[in-house]
């Protein structure tokens, strides 16, 4: 998909550049100095008043497409939006709760409600792991 | 992955996680002690280390030794932050408290750091991390009912420490004291309205208190249904979370059981004048239960076979839910 989105960009870029060099030496040529005739459809403020072919209009509406639609192939999936999704997404993969930096990730903002930090019983935190360490040692040598 | 690990807050943690973040403090320290760092006073100035992973590593890495024992390195942990933030400073307080505490081998030398825990609040009474140590060191030490008396006081003075309330209710539910327990945790859903947590708490508190009971059928079916509320919010507020529908599976089962047993049909509307809410329909309960059976198999399928994406639950959980639901097949072979 993405490298698809990155042949879409650049084929836009290159249909892009085209289109505008054409233009630049179509300026050039002495017949595009002639006023054009006056639009029939637009009114007198929006009429650009330039005689530009049919063929480089189109290229630059079809390089603009090409290009929006590879900017939108191209970019990274959405982040959800709602509370409960987000919520969920945090509870159900473990990548989603990976701490990346401080105060960014960490999973459920409000563990810390039932982990309680202010209030950590050491001594007992200490009594279970020595627990924990002893009974290792014990199933290791059974 | 070693970087995540030194910065991942150490009380979430199991045996496992906390002696490999102990096993990372010698090489961390060693790492901090360059000769850059030793260079003389204009010299040193050039030089930068500090950065917030450095100082939240240093607070990690000290509780994680605290906790396997290695008592040189926490001491080491916790002599870089004192000099770093001054030893007024009131987390730096606190983690001399944690040291002292652990450290201490006996009695007497526990009701010394009490002491020391007075002699700072009276100095200076707001002091909110030590008034919670000196909490937390009562229930250490079997005194609950010294311990709440505590809290009191400190909610009374800061009734929006939602951590506080979350505290004194676990005290309650220890004692068997339900009612001031919800009464608690109402309050800490006041503050952290979205805390999906502890409307499952909340649930858990008031399904304990339901099965206790030895009230009327009435006041029982009102427990329950109340309780059912709240892990139905738990579930809204965070889909896909197992406690949640654990809780919600088991309470439906039991009012599906209290309901059925009671004769007179329910009044559909909420009581004008209390403002309390009727008991839930049979039916309404049935959709439930049915919902929270699927929504557990679901899980139970999916983050046992380990899909991408579904790898955060914790196995013992996993294997209760699964627990619950073979009961329940079991029951309708019979």
């Amino acid at each position: 998909m993405a490298a698809m989105a990155s042949v879409v960009n650049i084929l836009g870029v290159i249909f892009l550049s085209h289109a505008v060099y054409s233009a630049y030496e179509h300026s050039l040529l002495p017949s595009a100095s002639i006023a054009p005739t006056s639009s029939a459809i637009l009114p007198r403020s929006l009429d650009p008043n330039i005689n530009l072919p049919i063929d480089i209009t189109l290229e630059t509406l079809f390089s603009a497409f090409l290009l929006c639609v590879g900017v939108v192939l191209s970019s990274p999936g959405l982040k959800p939006i709602q509370w409960n999704v987000w919520a969920g997404g945090l509870e159900r993969s473990k990548e989603a709760r990976e701490v990346k930096e401080v105060g960014v990730g960490g999973g459920n903002p409000y563990a810390g409600l039932e982990e309680r930090a202010g209030f950590l019983d050491i001594r007992g935190k200490r009594k279970e792991f020595s627990d924990w360490i002893k009974q290792d040692a014990g199933s290791e040598k059974s | 992955m070693s970087t995540t690990l030194l910065l991942q807050p150490p009380t979430t943690s199991t045996p496992q996680t906390t002696l490999a973040l102990a096993q990372q403090a010698a090489p961390f320290f060693a790492a901090q002690s360059t000769w850059l760092s030793a260079l003389p006073y204009p010299l040193n100035l050039l030089i930068n280390t500090e950065s917030q992973e450095k100082w939240v590593t240093h607070e990690n890495l000290f509780l994680a030794c605290l906790r396997t024992g290695d008592t040189a390195s926490a001491s080491r942990a916790l002599e870089a932050l004192t000099a770093r933030f001054g030893k007024t400073n009131e987390r730096v307080l606190v983690l001399w408290g944690l040291y002292q505490e652990a450290t201490a081998s006996n009695q007497a030398e526990l009701e010394e750091v009490m002491k020391s825990y007075d002699e700072i609040l009276r100095e200076d009474p707001t002091v909110f991390g030590i008034r919670k140590r000196r909490a937390a060191l009562l229930k250490s030490v079997g005194k609950p009912t010294e311990a709440i008396g505590d809290l009191i006081k400190l909610l009374d003075a800061s009734p929006t420490d939602a951590e506080a309330w979350a505290e004194l209710a676990d005290l309650y539910v220890a004692q068997g004291a339900y009612e001031q327990a919800v009464y608690c945790l109402e309050e800490v859903l006041l503050v952290t309205a979205n805390a999906w947590n502890m409307h499952a708490r909340l649930g858990e508190v008031l399904f304990l208190s339901a099965s206790k009971t030895e009230a009327a059928a009435g006041e029982r079916l009102k427990t329950l249904s109340e309780s059912m509320r709240r892990f139905c919010r738990s579930v809204e507020l965070c889909e896909g979370y197992l406690r949640g529908y654990y809780g919600l599976k088991i309470t439906t089962d039991r009012l599906l059981e209290t309901l059925e047993g009671v004769r007179k049909p329910q009044t559909a509307s909420a009581d004008p004048v209390t403002g309390e809410l009727a008991p839930p329909s049979l039916e309404a309960v049935k959709k439930l239960n049915q919902l929270a059976t699927a929504k557990l198999a679901e899980i139970v399928r999916r983050g046992s076979a380990g899909e991408k994406g579904w790898d955060g639950y914790s196995p013992a959980e996993l294997s209760a839910a699964r627990d619950l639901l073979d009961r329940d097949t079991q029951k309708i072979q019979r």
